[in-house]
């Protein structure tokens, strides 16, 4: 008590110089929370349209499938999947797939082409893909009156075999009972472009799929993946986890889009260590402010410390006074620099900044730099400033604790 | 001063029946090797027993300084022995002396030396607080000690906004409030005009007498020396001369 007055006193004493290790503490909280803000804003927008686009933030397969796809290795009782799956709260949306790598065939000309079979009304309710149809229409399940199932194929591959809107096309692939398949289908819509994931790929009904490549349907229906979206990106690590253990079924692998995604999620850590770089500069240059006027402060003092010793205060208690001194100046900082930060976060991440020139990153593009608010982005400044505060008044609290009561006091 | 000397009347020997507060057996303290050593203080010896008011007198350079940091265990001896309430304060450090410092000695410095943003009240009561004295207690004996150094109404005045003479007398509260077994106070008048030193020095004597409080203070100031009942002179750091007067 005695030495939180002392301390509080202490603080009010040198106003100017207290407000001024105040506000560079608190510019130096305001720094890091907006680079914090940025960066976390940035990833988790680029994460999040980066799941949205085809990834999703959650992703079953037949174990290995991953490493080796195959069209055998299914997954199967796939309702029951399904519904297990969409009991869980936090899922926005889930979607079985089946991939035929096929030959696509139109106009005098053939590709090899992706094929994937989707559930049409999930898809659209789980990622962006309906809203990249750019011309006719989003497929359904519905057969044409020449009795052929709706396809949709990418930009690329429509351009490669001339084909639009109202045209058949032709794909060739192999069945999973050995067969060879090969159907015509007529063309709904085209999706996506040039730069897209989508642009050598086509894309047909579930049904259409599962007759195409004689697959189960119905009860009997199978998938090589089911995508799942999330309430948020971070929640990807520990549902998966979760999801593994809850499946109960040892043949299925339940991974985040850090896993499926791994090279990508990769580079976006590797990026990320770039900006630790520009918040250590920042700490740098705030603890050596602090280091200043918190020496200054001390030494301006000494002879008052070496009254305080000579008239029986221990060591520990003038060391105590010297740490709760900073901190206090450290909290204030921090409640200054969060009110200070608060407002521009929140900007930033319902706002955010225009980006001069958009970057296209594998066909997605970013337009828009956005901010984050969150615990992360409050916490690691305070933790940080408080931190780097108390590391930098150990000098002089050891000093302070440490003084011989006669010199200091025959110092000036 | 020869004459205080001459007025001597009683010498330290004959003084019986007290308690010993400090005792410094052949206590020494040098600065310095070589071509620069300076024997700041000789083979002291010295005894003062509870009550008594001494003044330590002698050129500059003498040795009064130091002799008062060894006894207050705020320096320590080259060689030699400082015992105060029977307990050997030179083995003593960090914790275990500062503790002792606190309950056993009584500090008054020069220049007055108080916590300038702690205002006159609290600048007393710190110490009772370092002690763990309840509330009640340290209420009482505030004002009771402010009484005695006659600052009444002048409790919540910040050091900067009293007089020297006024810091000083909150010194010396500071210093008796905690009831030590000794008050150290080293040319406590200096800094102040001859009138209100000697102002200074008569509160102190009477505490002396009522309470019995022992004080040993150094002094420049021939009617500063008085005012002593026991004068112990030093010169080139060595004891001269020790004289008590009734
Ligand atoms: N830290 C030190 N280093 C070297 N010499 C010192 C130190 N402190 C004191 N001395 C020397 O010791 C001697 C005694 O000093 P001290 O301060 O005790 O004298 P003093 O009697 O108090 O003098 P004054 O009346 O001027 O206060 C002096 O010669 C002084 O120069
Ligand atoms: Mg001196």
């Amino acid at each position: 008590m005695l030495i939180a007055k002392l301390a509080f006193r202490n603080i009010l004493r040198n106003r100017r110089r207290s407000l001024l290790t105040l506000l560079s503490m608190g510019g130096g909280f305001f720094l890091l929370c907006l680079t914090l803000s940025m960066s976390e804003g940035s990833y988790s927008n680029i994460i999040n349209i980066f799941t949205q686009d085809h990834t999703g933030h959650v992703q079953i397969h037949h174990t290995n499938y991953l490493e080796r796809p195959s069209l055998y290795k299914t997954i199967n009782n796939l309702d029951s999947i399904l519904a297990e799956v969409e009991a869980n709260p936090q899922v926005i949306g889930v979607t079985p797939r089946i991939y035929g790598p096929s030959l696509a065939y139109g106009k005098n000309k053939t590709f090899p082409a992706q094929v994937i079979g989707i559930d049409t009304k999930r898809e659209a309710l789980t990622t962006r893909l309906k809203s990249k149809v750019k011309q006719g229409q989003y497929i359904s399940s519905d057969i044409s009156k020449e009795g052929y199932f709706e396809a949709m194929i990418g930009y690329s591959l429509a351009n490669n075999l001339a084909l639009t809107v109202g045209d058949e096309l032709v794909l060739i692939s192999q069945g999973i009972d050995g067969s060879i398949a090969n159907d015509i289908f007529l063309v709904k819509g085209i999706v996506g472009d040039a730069n897209s994931y989508e642009k050598m790929n086509v894309y047909l009904s579930l049904p259409a799929m599962q007759q195409f490549l004689s697959m189960g349907q119905g009860e009997n229906s199978q998938a090589h993946e089911l995508a799942i979206t999330l309430a948020h990106q971070q929640l990807a690590q520990p549902f998966a986890q979760t999801l593994q253990k809850q499946l109960e079924v040892s043949e299925l692998t339940v991974a985040p889009w850090q896993v499926v995604e791994s090279s990508f999620y990769n580079s976006m850590q590797a990026d990320k260590k770039g900006s630790y770089v520009s918040m250590g500069i920042i700490i740098f240059i705030v603890s050596i402010g602090v280091l200043n006027t918190i020496l200054m402060g001390t030494l301006e003092r000494t002879r008052e410390f070496g009254v305080l010793k000579a008239i029986g205060t221990r060591p520990l208690s003038l060391f105590n006074l010297i740490i709760l001194e900073s901190l206090i100046l450290a909290v204030i900082s921090c409640l200054f620099g969060l009110l200070l930060s608060l407002p521009v976060c929140y900007w930033l991440a319902t706002s955010g900044i225009p980006m001069p020139e958009p970057i296209d990153m594998g066909g997605i593009v970013f337009d828009t730099m956005l901010g984050e608010v969150s615990w992360y982005v409050v916490i690691v400044p305070s933790v940080v400033v408080i931190a780097s505060t108390l590391l930098v008044s150990f000098i002089p609290a050891i000093r302070a604790a440490q003084i011989s009561p006669l010199k200091a006091l025959q110092a000036t | 001063m020869n004459n205080i000397a001459q007025n001597n009347t009683q010498k330290r020997d004959v003084l019986v029946n007290s308690t010993t507060v400090i005792e410094t057996k052949m206590l020494c303290r040098h600065f310095g090797q070589g071509d620069t050593l300076v024997n700041a203080l000789t083979d002291a010896n010295l005894t003062i027993n509870k009550g008594e008011f001494t003044t330590i007198i002698g050129p500059s350079g003498s040795g009064k300084s130091t002799l008062l940091q060894l006894i207050g265990g705020l320096d320590t001896p080259t060689s030699g022995e400082v015992l105060l309430d029977n307990k050997h304060i030179s083995q003593m450090t960090g914790t275990e002396l500062s503790d002792f410092r606190r309950d056993h000695i009584g500090f008054i410095f020069q220049a007055y030396n108080l916590i300038p943003v702690l205002s006159a009240k609290e600048n007393i009561e710190y110490i009772m607080l370092l002690q763990g004295i309840s509330a009640q207690e340290r209420a009482k004996r505030v004002s009771a000690i402010m009484h005695d150094v006659g600052l009444e109404g002048l409790e919540n005045r910040r050091p900067a906004q009293l007089s020297g003479g006024q810091q000083q007398r909150v010194a010396v509260a500071r210093a008796m409030v905690s009831e030590p077994s000794i008050i150290l106070a080293d040319e406590p008048t200096a800094n102040l005009d001859s009138k209100t030193g000697i102002e200074l020095l008569d509160m102190m004597k009477t505490l002396n007498e009522e309470q019995k409080m022992t004080f040993v203070f150094s002094t420049h100031d021939p009617k500063i020396m008085e005012r002593a009942k026991r004068i112990i002179r030093l010169e080139d750091g060595c004891i001269v001369d020790d004289e008590c007067f009734s």
